[in-house]
């Protein structure tokens, strides 16, 4: 053999070809004959297709400490999610809301109920913990309930962060999720001023949005509060980034993809998140009701992606952003930021959520399981443990030892694996233990023929759809 | 034409047989394979009585998947696809060691 082999993983594509990919995210496609020639060490290292390939880095007639070199350089930027450790701190104000979501995955208290408001002396000890995270960014989400809520203690935290930041001088930034419904224009003015964004919940047209997401009080129109508030929050900012959205797909949201769509087109958003339906909470308690095989939200993925990509070809700019997501990860050396999708996982490491009582989950989902009394991924309470004992207790060790795609059974081998990551806390809610059954797993089914479909798309080298996913990088 | 034997064996019950020669697929690359089928059959691994390097891989049904000949040959390229990751995996698997070592080794600042 006149070359060497670098580290790859394969896989049959389709009748004719294999694909291969390399530890950093190289592809190429190798049609089947010429696959079993490469791996026999019979492709003349003078070919075209053999400059290919070493191109992709994935053989080499170098010195292998050379390639070594420069693959350890990508692999590290690849991880670079590891660096600064946790930068994502969720915070649960309290767990009131006046919505009564089909799907709701928190156990949410009635706006009356005072029983999950957190104190100021929890608050205080939160701000504290997120402070000795030794990443330069911070980010504060406020989760729910509806934060709004409890807009007091929304102003408590941010203004606590604020005040420790002085000394700390870290990056800081707020996100605070919420319905819009109960904001109002003070409200609005307090986040601009503070650069807190808002992130809120769109499932579609006003039918589909009002049967998922139906306000507590019937009498009230969720769809059109949500509509004039999106617009007096943007006018108050003077631009529409100020507002992002996440849908969510039950049952009844399956078959009408390309409504859900125009909806956001319609409301100034030029994004949208397809987003499948997550087993925690009433989404697993009424799963006959409202949840739906992998199979149909993937099928439906697939025709929304293609809309989507119609729409661009159009003129109108609009992203699908877990394509954008994976699109990074196959195109592009860079890291993407994604906690539900690293290896490994980011549960704790790079994202956590501080429930209303202080308690410590490694992830919002984990708070979600705790909900319905697992509480296997609880960290400690920062009113009673130290953030050593949290974030560098045996705990966390074992959950991220058992969330390492690269020595997963199946991720191991698995050709998607450079751009996949673990769920450790969706392994145990779904399938019973972290480790998770692969031939069976509904989070890898999805991810794999996500991904499978982009490199369909990508291999079909039309320049137009090349143009549209590099103008979603960028 | 050479007279092959051909390993796939349909046996009573609902049930399928197939050979595999340890000459050819290692015990860790039937395993993997196995792993890939284990949610859709009930699978045995059997050493076979006159021959120590040969073993039995029975299937089995399980929540009424019937088993064909389809999925056993299916079986027997997945065999073929785990010995070739097998075999490049020890041509490289040290060179991968070698980048996670690299990357992760502490930068000296200075």
């Amino acid at each position: 053999m006149g070359y060497q082999l670098l580290p790859f993983r394969f896989e049959r594509f389709n009748d004719t070809e294999y694909l291969l990919t390399n530890e950093v995210g190289e592809y190429i496609f190798l049609q089947n004959e010429d696959f079993h020639r490469f791996v026999d060490g019979k492709i003349d290292t003078h070919s075209d297709l053999f400059y290919d390939i070493e191109s992709k880095q994935i053989a080499t007639t170098d010195k292998v400490e050379d390639v070594v070199s420069m693959l350890a350089t990508k692999f590290r930027t690849k991880k670079s999610i590891l660096r600064d450790f946790t930068s994502l701190h969720m915070v649960v104000p309290t767990l009131r809301c006046n919505s009564s979501c089909i799907y709701c995955q928190v156990a949410r208290k009635n706006r009356d109920d005072h029983s999950a408001d957190m104190t100021k002396q929890t608050a205080k000890n939160i701000v504290k913990t997120i402070f000795q995270s030794p990443s330069p960014c911070i980010k504060i989400e406020f989760q729910g309930g509806d934060p709004s809520t409890d807009f007091e203690m929304v102003k408590y935290i941010i203004e606590e962060a604020e005040w420790q930041n002085l000394f700390k001088k870290k990056e800081l930034d707020f996100v605070i999720c919420t319905n819009l419904t109960l904001l109002n224009e003070k409200m609005v003015k307090y986040l601009k001023k503070h650069n807190c964004m808002i992130s809120t919940s769109l499932d579609g047209p006003k039918d589909l949005h009002d049967t998922n997401r139906p306000l507590q009080d019937k009498e009230l129109d969720h769809h059109a509060i949500f509509e004039k508030h999106l617009s007096m929050i943007r006018r108050i900012w003077g631009n529409n980034d100020c507002a992002s959205a996440l849908m969510t797909t039950s049952k009844y949201s399956l078959g009408r993809f390309k409504e859900i769509i125009d909806e956001y087109v319609r409301l100034g958003f030029n994004s949208i998140f397809l987003r499948s339906l997550n087993p925690y909470g009433f989404a697993k308690q009424y799963k006959e009701k409202i949840a739906y095989p992998i199979e149909d939200f993937i099928e439906n993925y697939k025709e929304g992606l293609d809309y989507i990509i119609e729409l661009n070809k159009k003129g109108t700019f609009f992203v699908e952003g877990f394509a954008a997501l994976l699109l990074r990860r196959m195109l592009t050396p860079f890291a993407t930021g994604f906690v539900d999708l690293q290896s490994p996982a980011g549960v704790g490491i790079a994202g956590v959520i501080y429930d209303y009582d202080g308690s410590v989950y490694v992830s919002d989902e984990a708070r979600m399981m705790a909900r319905f009394k697992n509480y296997y991924f609880r960290l400690g309470n920062v009113n009673e443990n130290s953030y050593q004992e949290m974030f560098n207790g045996e705990l966390l060790h074992r959950i991220i030892s058992s969330a390492c795609t690269e020595c997963l059974p199946a991720c191991v081998d698995c050709v998607f694996q450079p751009y996949c990551g673990a769920d450790p806390v969706r392994n145990m809610s779904e399938q019973g233990d972290m480790i998770g059954f692969r031939p069976t797993n509904e989070m890898c089914k999805k991810t794999k023929s996500i991904i499978h479909y982009l490199f369909e798309l990508l291999h079909k080298h039309d320049p137009e759809i090349n143009r549209i996913f590099w103008s979603w990088l960028n | 034409m050479a007279n092959i034997k051909f390993p796939v064996v349909k046996l009573d019950n609902n049930k399928f047989q197939v050979i595999v020669d340890f000459n050819l697929y290692t015990k860790e690359v039937v395993t993997a394979s196995i792993y890939k089928f284990s949610h859709l059959f009930y699978i045995h691994q059997q050493t076979d009585a006159d021959n120590p390097n040969l073993v039995n891989v029975i299937f089995e049904s399980k929540d009424d998947n019937t088993i064909t000949e389809d999925i056993t040959k299916q079986f027997c390229n997945e065999l073929i696809d785990q010995q070739l990751r097998h075999n490049v995996n020890a041509q490289f698997g040290h060179i991968r060691d070698m980048i996670v070592e690299e990357a992760f080794k502490p930068v000296n600042s200075k």
